[in-house]
């Protein structure tokens, strides 16, 4: 059972920490944040380079495939730093969902095929698994596939898929006749529509997809397609919960900050304990949610026999908080956290769909729950 | 000495001396001659000048087979004042009895008027002869009963700024002038009192410091007393189970009550358990931190998070059990248990230091938030408003 071993950190760690930390303050000021909300992908090929040569996106591809091997701690401190710098990137489809789910179908040779891209900053690609009404898997699958000889074609859509515009493969979760399974679907394929949502959070972009009679590859076995995707939904978790606590311990410093510098009635308004009170709180709440996050990550890296509680748990915790955070920063912030130049609401804008993106905090807690067996 | 000879040193000093039938009186000369009493002080302070960690070791040796005597080094905030204050003949005079369990400590700090604001304490002493005398009246003591000391502050300098005018004294409980009342508390329990003190009379000798410099005495023994309940925090009894044994506690409550289906109730289950769960990995990573800025963020975070963990739990509890909240005594244990702990959540948010002291000392302390004016600061005590 994790121990305070889950909370020591290696000197290589730490090193990892300091290099993303440097990257993301060349890389994601405010002023590039805003360039790339602007655009349509989201994407700085740029900055996708930099993650690569830095081993980032391929931090939990195997050795084998070009990657670093690593896994949920060293992702949950790349993220923790990616969510400090409300980075804009496909970073979360790319480097996290795609690699999970693809070790997760156990196929080779597609693994063979598409990790070393992705290591080498080569191939952004996504996973489409949401259909309307939930960010989770669906009860009911509507998008469907069928076979006709070896070849396979899918037809329906996808929701709230990450990085639609930018990714040039999706692994899509379809119903067929054996249960569900994972297709491999390009993105130029033949019937694929590609819809972009406006999202309120600007730093992430979405997409619908609609399939007619789309062809696409099937990826490992037929009938485990909800186990796959349960499973790689888990290592997104694993790595968004780092991304929030991140955000939010930002934050705190982001009001600490205003209120020392802020003047009203002759003094700091930090002075004046309304004001401190709210940073205290809101100290406490993001200080809670890193312990959190890297305890899952822990929890996780050494099999812990209580991790999907722990991980539900903390998915709720660190999504309230971020919100909580992030809004108590807009008010600390007075008249200018009410304006669109400043800051505040990106990480708000952030943290209500991080909130939402792998399930509601109310949806993880009835899963913490039912893994305590209550 | 390595950890495991210092553990048999003592395993074999206690097999050789200890057993339970011994007289205590005999057996409390034996440890204190020993050097176990307070392992970690100087040999001619009645110690083995041992380390602070060497010295929990001693005591958890003692602890597992169930010897008094140890860890006054620790726990016998008394003794540690004088030790690091007391003059050599304070120190002769009082640290033996008092690490023999001899005498007993009790501490007069807060008063009905200084809560919060300590420093603005208005108990007095006035220099008469060979003595002090001392009037006044102190608040939230525990154990003034049977104490036979009790580390007092009282203000001997009206004239200077109110921090500048405060001295330490070991008053002698056990006089006319020191009468004791228990405080009746709002969850029915009589723990602390109230001590009222009327030309009680303390030797000069019992001065502990320079006189008007009872303010920095008072810090080394807040300090003792901090140590010591992080002591307490960390060996207790819950810390060593593993979490997945421990019943939920609200989750049976759910399922007792028939509440368990409800989902709004299972949501708030799930809320308060989250808070107890983060402060837990909060504590663990406060302990794993190299950084000392890391483990003090954490620990100052930990008293606001455990009010809040208690104030919440309690109205969970209440949202569970109902009706019944709305009854108390024996026939009714269920909702009186309930109410009990939430009257006693306040305990927490408001004993050892309000939540809002906290999170001035969180917001300056930790966020470097700058402190509020202070107009009073250079104002000598006796022109303060109160």
């Amino acid at each position: 059972m994790p121990t305070g071993a889950t909370f020591s950190v290696s000197e290589e760690q730490r090193a990892l920490r300091s290099a993303v930390a440097d990257l993301m303050a060349r890389h994601s000021s405010e002023a590039q944040v805003r360039t790339l909300i602007a655009t349509d992908t989201g994407l700085d090929p740029k900055v996708w380079h930099e993650l690569a040569v830095m081993g980032l996106t391929g931090l939990l591809i195997s050795e084998e495939h070009g990657g670093a091997g690593a896994g949920p701690v060293e992702m949950g401190i790349a993220m923790e730093e990616m969510g400090r710098a409300l980075l804009v990137s496909p970073f979360l489809s790319t480097a996290v969902l795609v690699p999970s789910l693809l070790a997760e179908t156990g196929d080779a040779a597609e693994c063979a095929a598409v990790l070393p891209q992705i290591a080498a900053g080569e191939l952004i690609a996504s996973v489409a698994f949401a259909e309307d009404d939930s960010a989770r898997l669906p009860t009911t699958i509507a998008t469907s596939a069928g076979a006709i000889g070896d070849a396979w074609h899918v037809t329906g859509y996808k929701h709230f898929v990450l990085d639609g515009q930018s990714a040039e493969l999706f692994y899509v979760l379809a119903a067929t006749d054996a249960g569900p399974a994972v297709f491999a679907v390009d993105a130029g394929a033949t019937g694929l529509d590609v819809t972009p949502l406006t999202t309120v959070d600007l730093t992430r972009k979405q997409c619908r997809l609609q399939f007619v009679d789309t062809p696409a590859r099937l990826i490992g076995r037929l009938g485990t397609g909800v186990e796959v995707f349960s499973a790689t939904l888990d290592r997104a978790a694993l790595a968004l919960v780092s991304e929030q606590a991140g955000g939010a311990r930002r934050v705190v410093d982001m009001a600490a900050e205003y209120a020392k510098t802020r003047y009203q009635f002759g003094r700091a308004i930090g002075s004046f304990q309304a004001v401190k009170h709210m940073c205290a709180d809101m100290l406490l709440e993001a200080e809670s949610a890193v312990s959190a996050a890297r305890f899952v990550a822990g929890s996780f890296a050494q099999q812990a026999p209580s991790r999907l509680a722990d991980l539900a748990l903390a998915q709720a915790y660190c999504s309230d908080a971020f919100v909580s955070v992030t809004a108590a920063n807009i008010q600390v912030h007075g008249g200018i956290g009410f304006t669109w130049e400043h800051p505040a609401h990106l990480y708000l804008r952030r943290a209500r769909s991080d909130a939402q993106l792998l399930g509601s905090p109310s949806w993880h807690r009835e899963r913490y729950l039912q893994q305590i067996g209550a | 000495m390595t950890d495991q000879e210092l553990r048999d040193d003592v395993r074999n000093w206690l097999a050789a001396n200890w057993n339970p039938g011994v007289d205590r009186a005999q057996w409390a000369h034996t440890v204190v001659e020993a050097g176990w009493a307070v392992p970690s002080w100087e040999p001619e302070c009645y110690g083995r000048g041992l380390s602070d960690a060497q010295s929990r070791l001693v005591a958890a040796e003692f602890a597992a087979v169930g010897a008094p005597g140890c860890g006054h080094d620790r726990a016998n905030l008394f003794a540690c004042t004088l030790h690091d204050v007391g003059t050599d003949e304070q120190k002769r005079r009082l640290i033996p009895p008092s690490i023999r369990g001899e005498s007993k400590w009790c501490l007069l700090y807060s008063e009905p008027g200084a809560g919060s604001d300590l420093a603005g304490l208005r108990t007095r002493a006035e220099r008469d002869g060979d003595e002090w005398v001392i009037n006044g009246q102190k608040v939230w003591t525990s154990f003034a009963k049977t104490a036979d000391y009790g580390m007092l502050v009282a203000r001997t300098d009206w004239d200077v700024p109110k921090h500048q005018g405060i001295s330490f004294f070991m008053l002698p409980m056990r006089q006319p002038g020191v009468e004791i009342r228990p405080i009746h508390q709002i969850t029915g329990e009589s723990e602390f009192n109230e001590v009222f003190i009327e030309d009680a009379r303390v030797p000069a000798e019992n001065l502990v410091g320079e006189l008007n410099a009872g303010w920095s005495v008072l810090q080394t023994a807040l300090g003792y007393e901090r140590r010591f309940m992080g002591d307490l925090a960390r060996t207790a009894k819950d810390n060593k189970r593993p979490q997945a044994e421990k019943a939920n506690l609200l989750v049976e409550l759910a399922r007792e009550a028939g509440r368990l289906d409800d989902p709004y109730i299972r949501q708030q289950i799930a809320r308060v358990d989250a808070l107890a769960t983060v402060n837990r990995w909060n504590t663990q990573r406060s302990k794993a931190a190299a950084e000392r800025g890391e483990a003090a963020t954490l620990m100052a975070l930990g008293k606001i998070a455990m009010s809040r963990i208690l104030h919440e739990t309690a109205r969970v509890e209440t949202e569970i059990v109902g009706a019944e909240a709305m009854l108390a005594g024996p026939d009714n244990p269920t909702g009186d248990a309930v109410t009990f702990r939430t009257m006693n959540a306040y305990f927490t948010s408001i004993g050892g230091g309000t939540d809002q002291i906290q999170r001035n000392i969180i917001g300056e302390r930790v966020l470097g938030l700058p402190k509020e004016p202070e107009p009073y600061r250079n104002t000598p005590f006796r022109e303060l408003p109160h």
